[in-house]
Order: C-alpha cells, then structure tokens, then sequence
C-alpha cells in the first residue's frame, strides 16, 4: 500500500476542511512504533514527519517547524526532557510538545510536563489514544496563535493610534480625574508652546483661567450627564479653540480630553469682517444724517422766505444721496469681487485706447472746472487684461486728479514702456497730501478730511479697490504727492497677467 | 445769547445744524477738525460742545473733548459727543456708566443721525443745568 511522504499533502480530511492540516513531528527511537505512528496520523489527515533521534529532529524543525510534536523520553543522546526544553526554547512555546514514554518511566514524564510539555501518552497505547492525545495538542496549538495573533494585533493597534495622535493636526491633551495632564501630542505642544513633562499641573498647561475652569468643569460634570465645553484661547497673536469633552471609564468619569483647533486665520477674518461692518455702517450713517438735517431744517420751514438757500440745501441733499449710492455699488462690487463672482475675461487690449475713452468720459467734468486732460502714450500699448478691471482702474485715478485738482489745473496721463509691464502716471496740479494722509490713502474708507477736501464727496473705497484689481494682475500703485503741489499716481501694470 | 461750537469733519452735518440752530437763536460756530475747534474754543469760549467722535481718527472726538476740558474756563463746559460709530468698537461706551462718561470726558454721547429736535432738547437741557448750578 503506497503511503504518503512526510512532506505530502494531507489526506482526505485535510482537503475538506478549510484550515491547513495540524503539522506534527514524531521523534521516536523505535523503528516500528516511528512508522506506525506516522501512519496513524497522516491517515487521519494530519500532516506528519517522523524522525529517529533530538539531533535530527531540531534540524528538521528549523527547516520546517511543527506544531505538535511528540518527543520520546528515552532518546539517544539529546533525551526527551532537554529536547522539550530546547524545542520551547528556539520555539519560544510555539510548538505543543506531547511525551510519550514506557510506564516505567511515568514518573519522568510528569516531571517533564512540569517544564513545558503539554501532555504525556503512556506506551503502549491505541491510535484512539494517539488520536486523541494529538488533537488535544493541537487545540492547545490553536489557543496558543489565537493568543499571539490576538496580542499581536493590540500591540499593533496601540501602536497606530499612538502614530495617529502624534501624527494629528489637531492639539490632544488627556488629563486623568486628578485634572494632571497624562498625554500631550506634539501638536499640542506646539500650539501652546509647552514640553509635556510628568508632574504637570492643569494650570501648567492652561495658564489661561477660562480654559482651566472649562477643564474643571468637564471633568466634574455627572457621567449620566456628561458636559462638553468649547472655549476660543488666544495664544501669542494666534487664536486657539478648546474643545473639551469628558473621557469616561466604565461609566464613571475618568478625565477629560482636549482638542486644540487652530483657528487664527478664521478669527482674524471675523475681526477683519466685524471691523468692515462697523465702518460701513458708519460711512451710511453719515451722510444719511446729512441728507436727513438738511430735509427736517427744510420742512421745519424756517427758510421758507429764502429759497435760495432750500435750494443749495436740496443741491446738497442730492449730492450726499449720489455719493451713497456711488458707496452701494462700490461695496456691492468688492463684495462681489471677494466671493469670487465676478468672472474676468483676460483679453488683448490697448491700454491708450482703454485711458482714451476714460478721458472722453470725464471731459465734462474737466471742463467744468476748466480743467486741461492730457495723455502722453506711444501709439499703441497692447496688453492682456480684463477691460471691466481696467476702467476701474483709471476711472477711480482720473475721477479722484479731476475732484481734488484746482480750477484750471491739468491733469496728465503719461503711458511708458517699462519691458514687461506698463507704467501709467496719473498726474494732478491740485491739493496734494501730507506724509501722514499719503500712508493711509489705500485703506478701506479712509478720506483725507481737511479744508481743502470739504465738500468733495467719496466712498473711500476708490483707491483701496484699485489696489486690489492690481493686486490681481501682480500690479502695483504706488503715490508721490506734496500739499499743495498735486499728486502723481504710477500704476505699473504686467502686460500679460501672471 | 449761548455760543455753540460744532467740531465734525463733514461739512454738510455742520450746514444743516448751524442753521438749523442760528434759527432758534444760538450763536453757532464750527470746525472741521480738532486743531480748528480748539483754536476756536480757546478763542470764544462757547457755552456748549458738539463733538463728532470719528474724524482724523478713530478716536479724535475723544482727544479733542479731553483737551477742551483741559482749557482754562472750559474745565466745565458741556460737551455733547456725537457719532455715526456703531456700539461696539474696539471700545463699549455705555454712556450711562458715569466711569465712561467720566474717562471720556463727555457729558453725553449721541447717536448719529441725531434728530434735529433731539440735538436742541439736549443743548436746553445741559445750557439750563448749568445757568441754574451757576
């Protein structure tokens, strides 16, 4: 009858089921008895080697190893006792060992299990009793990788929430219920500018009182109930938000957990966005409360007998209420501009055409104030740009060197070629600014008030929306201006956008 | 008949209140600006001042009424302050904190637009306290 070799798939059985045949090793000195043994179990499926003596069995086992095998106590050379303690040794308890012995020598084979062997099996025994004997071992064989893949798999995971709170964006601090701070990831660390030290106290790490006392709290609030806090932290000049939320063991309150946002950028365009509010709802307010004046002094008809003067205050009225207007659609369109709603077209254009056209626009205006509009340009001055971003741009220059010029001024505009870009100067003969009023002049709703410009109306918004089209077009404007001796605005402007 | 001294930076709001108030019989003068109100305070000694809180700066109303104060004569004159300046600022005037009012040196703090009526009611108010303390 051919049997199966030691290396052999397994029998019928081990293709049935769905797990790979139990490996077993028999070391036998007998002969006969190697052979049945081996027999019995590959029969039944097992995968099974004999071998006749320790030596070989441990250079077999290093090849190849088992998970069961059955070491007889009486071997030459190496005896049972050392190989079971050298096989869970190299093995590291890995293999299940099983003793087989004569019933003189019982006694030996208790001794044996009580230094790392599984089981003994008493000789001469029945391949039931073989059997039997095995698959115990080799159930003990699964509950032992049962186990290290279990550990295994918890160190792992240990180990990659570790990598994952240190590799977070977000700050995590864990106190335990004595509020000491018991993990600080590095990110943590870093936004509160602190090294986590053992011995930390709360106040160690939250100075700030509010944080402390939200921690406080947390920790202190009712399992059943458990609080979750959110505070903001300045930190430095960055702004920090505290989410605090109860860490619960078993039900009872055990610490809290921390997470530290980063939110500087989204509070300081809060504050940005606050402080535009407060000053439109200012720069509407006060003309409104001229206008206003001017009409309840009208209708209180106390100049019912000059009607002259109800005229220049209905003039004015008419005035401020334009000017309004102009502040509306300017903030509607930098509004617009901000979300992204307003879709450029990048076209080939000729700047000269471009100012031309503005001028022709403002000639009324000029010549009321008997004001000279000049443009000094090479006969072409091609570029790419959006012409809606262009108008804007030296609408606002021209209209601002026409209302802040003197009557019979000049006003210049002067195209030069500078390689890659073109430089625009619009040159005015009028008021001029200060140092003081010259730094200011491109901030949101800043007007210089004097004398001289009383009456002029404006948003002051012109100037700060050209800088930001230029700014859109990695342009540039820059200003050159003394009181009294006019003002020259220089654009330089990228002939192709970048 | 009382002087009156309106410091604002927006030549239209000083029109419609001086005449306006020229009408109901007060001696009215304006500035637009702190340096040409104190000139004007220190030169004529009014009887009560307007102040607009933002002109040169945000906080020029404030600089400008301190300095009023600090004019001999004047250490006691009303000031009325008045701003088109939403509530919440940078700073929180609760005008009637008298703390505030104290710091701020002003004796009341207006809300822009001020009804023209309103403005008058106040000037009587703080012209006839005074007329009565002195």
């Amino acid at each position: 009858m051919p049997e199966p070799g030691p290396a052999a798939p397994a029998g019928a059985a081990g293709t049935l089921v769905a797990q790979e045949p139990l490996r077993v090793m028999v070391i036998e000195t007998e002969e006969g008895m190697r052979d049945g043994m081996r027999r019995i179990l590959a029969r039944r499926g097992l995968n099974a080697r004999a071998v006749g003596d320790g030596e070989a069995a441990l250079r077999m086992l290093a090849e190849s190893p088992a998970d069961v095998a059955l070491v007889d106590i009486s071997l030459p050379e190496i005896d049972g006792v050392s190989l079971t303690e050298q096989i869970a040794r190299r093995f590291e308890g890995r293999i299940v060992v099983v003793i087989t012995s004569a019933l003189a020598s019982v006694e030996s084979a208790v001794e044996v299990t009580r230094r790392g062997a599984f089981d003994f099996l008493v000789k001469p025994f029945t391949p039931d009793n073989l059997i039997c004997v095995v698959e115990r071992a080799g159930q003990q064989w699964r509950l032992i990788r049962e186990r290290e893949k279990y550990l295994s798999e918890l160190a792992g995971e240990r180990n990659l929430s570790h990598q994952m709170i240190n590799s977070m964006h977000e700050g995590v601090v864990v106190l335990n219920i004595r509020r000491e701070p018991v993990l600080v990831n590095p990110r943590a660390e870093h936004f509160l500018g602190k090294r986590f030290r053992d011995g930390m106290s709360l106040p160690d790490l939250f100075p700030d009182l509010d944080a402390a006392a939200a921690v406080e709290a947390v920790i202190d609030s009712a399992p059943d109930h458990p609080e979750c806090r959110l505070v903001q932290l300045s930190v430095g000049e960055g702004r920090l938000q505290v989410s605090i939320s109860p860490l619960l063991r078993d039900g009872e309150s055990g610490g809290a957990i921390v997470i530290l946002r980063d939110v500087t950028e989204t509070w300081r365009a809060e504050q940005d966005r606050n402080r535009f509010v407060s000053m439109v709802a200012h720069e509407l307010k006060s003309p409104l409360s001229a206008i206003i004046n001017y009409l309840n002094v009208i209708l209180s008809g106390m100049f019912d007998d000059n009607m002259p003067k109800v005229r220049e205050m209905l003039e004015r009225c008419k005035v401020r209420g334009e000017a309004l207007l102009d502040l509306v659609r300017d903030l509607l369109y930098i509004n617009s501009r901000e979300a992204g709603k307003v879709d450029r077209t990048i076209e080939p254009l000729d700047l000269r055409t471009v100012i031309q056209s503005q001028l022709d626009f403002f000639k009324v205006q000029a010549d009321k104030r008997k004001i000279v509009l000049l443009l000094e340009s090479p006969d072409a001055c091609p570029l790419s740009a959006d012409r809606g971003d262009l108008d804007r741009i030296f609408m606002n220059l021209i209209s601002n060197g026409i209302k802040y010029n003197r009557e019979k001024g000049s006003l210049t505009v002067r195209i030069t070629d500078a390689d890659a870009s073109w430089e625009v100067a619009v040159i005015d003969t009028g008021i001029g600014m200060s140092e003081g009023e010259r730094a200011s002049i491109f901030q949101e709703f800043y007007r210089v008030k004097n004398h001289k410009t009383a009456g002029i109306t404006g948003t002051g918004l012109g100037l700060a929306t050209v800088r930001r089209v230029l700014a859109g077009y990695g342009g540039r404007i820059t200003v050159q201006s003394q009181p009294d001796a006019g003002s020259t605005f220089t654009v330089v402007l990228p002939k192709h956008p970048a | 008949m009382a002087r009156i001294l309106i410091v604002d930076d927006d030549t239209d709001l000083l029109e419609g209140q001086k005449v306006y108030l020229e009408k109901k019989g007060y001696t009215v003068q304006t500035a637009l600006s702190i340096d040409e109100g104190l000139a004007c305070a220190r030169e004529t000694a009014p009887d009560l001042v307007i102040a607009d809180l933002m002109m040169e700066h945000y906080d020029s109303g404030f600089v400008f009424c301190k300095k009023v104060r600090d004019l001999p004569g004047l250490e006691k004159v009303p000031i009325l302050m008045q701003t088109a300046a939403p509530r919440k600022m940078g700073f929180a005037f609760e005008t009637g904190a008298s703390p505030g009012r104290e710091w701020m040196k002003v004796d009341e703090v207006l809300t822009k637009p001020v009804p023209l009526e309103h403005l008058l009611g106040k000037i009587e108010q703080y012209l006839s306290a005074r007329s009565s303390h002195a």
